[in-house]
């Protein structure tokens, strides 16, 4: 665990943004006129940070902060820490043997089509609204906009939040989804620090050893970063 | 008119991209000798007239583009990304000026596919310009790449043909139109008064002013 792993890990406020670029102007009577640039439309996250951290044990992290600066991603995840794990938690019905069995067909747009299916109900929920899929091998999270059925076909039809932004082929890749799904973070705005008064450490031998508190500038506003996918 | 299926029936919601095509010459006696650089807002490469437009291009922004119903002139601009160092390559290292600029507008469906695209400007890059912008520890460049429209290189051109022999020969080496006339270089005309000096050269039938030929056909208040 490093960076902004530790961030993610211990702060008190998640902030989520993936709303689209749109441009909206009002007519004069009112009727609203919306356009949309097809973007990669990326993850943004801002992390409210308590001032808990006792500078004696956040060094590494520290350094780790220092080191990946405003401009190194970092993968990340909702899935390595207990207290977190509700959060994105896939509340599809399939098992996790049924969920790697499931293969991309085509994905094309938004439309992401699966084979590969378990032997379930045709009212099986395979896929509730919200829930996190991410082709595997590619650190892209996607989400679904309906609840997904099992069907009776060999195929379904998913529709995902954001279009396929993968530059090379997924046909034939396999699937995770939830707690699962990593995401490629870089913090370009990566808050400094300051020391202030607290964190006092009692030695074995009762004396008080000095020590301080951190205290970041900002919200820590994480990026998700798309290269070259 | 062009009719674009996307935005006829006053729809009210349009999800569209631009993609910009950068034609450059590298040889003016060849023209087939070309590079071509491509950029878009896309999220995805897309390929438009068998010319693939790369989302990675480091497109920023895209100037407006006057429209007019009659043919008028119009600038506009586009700024790429300087972090990119092939960005300011393409300016600084290739022969940016005088190459073919390219704006598209393509439209996209409700499942982000690529339905229909429009050309929205051709023109001519005229300059471009870099820029730094560093406040504090951010330090950004920019690449901003201007061209003007067809009609504004065609009004700036000086075209032309000189009235003498080599000019009218250089469009027809059989053209006889200006074998008689005169050349008026080196003739020296003092109006209103007697002429008293010659020119020191003329044209004759298989030359121009060049020709060391004495004219001695002058009169007063003379020339061709």
């Amino acid at each position: 665990m490093s960076g902004l792993q530790t961030i993610i890990n211990a702060c008190n406020g998640i902030k989520i943004n993936r709303r689209n670029v749109v441009g909206i102007q009002y007519t004069r009577n009112e009727i609203p006129r919306v356009s949309q640039t097809p973007t990669t439309n990326a993850w943004k996250i801002t992390l409210d940070m308590p001032n808990s951290f006792k500078y004696n044990e956040a060094r590494a992290l520290m350094e780790e902060l220092d080191t990946l600066d405003t401009t190194t991603p970092q993968l990340v995840t909702f899935g390595n820490n207990s207290n977190l794990q509700w959060i994105f938690a896939y509340q599809g019905a399939m098992t996790a043997g049924q969920i790697a069995t499931c293969t991309v067909l085509t994905y094309v747009g938004n439309q992401l089509t699966l084979t590969g299916l378990p032997a379930v109900g045709a009212t099986t929920v395979l896929f509730k609204k919200n829930d996190l899929i991410q082709i595997s091998g590619h650190p892209y999270p996607f989400t679904t906009e309906e609840d997904v059925l099992r069907g009776a076909g060999a195929n379904v039809i998913i529709t995902t939040s954001r279009p396929n932004i993968i530059s090379t082929s997924v046909v034939g890749a396999g699937i995770v989804t939830g707690t699962t799904c990593q995401f490629n973070f870089f913090c370009p705005n990566m808050p400094v620090y300051k020391l202030i008064v607290g964190g006092y450490q009692r030695t074995g031998s009762g004396t008080i050893q000095n020590n301080a508190l951190l205290q970041f500038s900002d919200s820590f506003m994480l990026y998700e970063f798309v290269g070259d996918a | 008119m062009d009719i674009i299926p996307a935005v006829a029936g006053n729809k009210t919601n349009i999800n569209s991209a631009e993609f910009v095509k950068l034609t450059i010459y590298n040889d003016v006696a060849n023209t087939a000798d070309t590079s071509v650089y491509t950029f878009s807002s896309a999220y995805k490469a897309e390929t438009i007239d068998g010319q693939v437009y790369t989302p990675l291009g480091g497109l920023l922004g895209v100037g407006i583009q006057q429209r007019d119903i009659r043919v008028t002139s119009a600038d506009t601009s586009i700024s790429l990304s300087g972090i990119d160092g092939n960005n300011i390559a393409i300016v600084l290292a290739t022969k940016v000026r005088g190459s073919e600029l390219e704006i598209i507008r393509g439209f996209y469906d409700s499942n982000f596919n690529l339905s229909n695209t429009a050309h929205r400007f051709t023109g001519i890059v005229t300059s471009y310009n870099l820029a730094e912008e560093r406040h504090d520890l951010v330090d950004n460049f920019t690449v901003t790449i201007n061209a003007s429209s067809y009609k504004s290189v065609l009004e700036n051109r000086i075209a032309g043909r000189k009235t003498n022999t080599k000019s009218w020969q250089q469009f027809d080496p059989t053209d006889s139109s200006m074998n008689n006339i005169y050349s008026l270089s080196d003739q020296h005309f003092d109006f209103g008064m007697p002429v008293t000096r010659t020119a020191a050269t003329t044209s004759t039938a298989a030359n121009d002013a060049s020709s060391s030929a004495t004219n001695t056909g002058t009169t007063e208040g003379g020339g061709p």
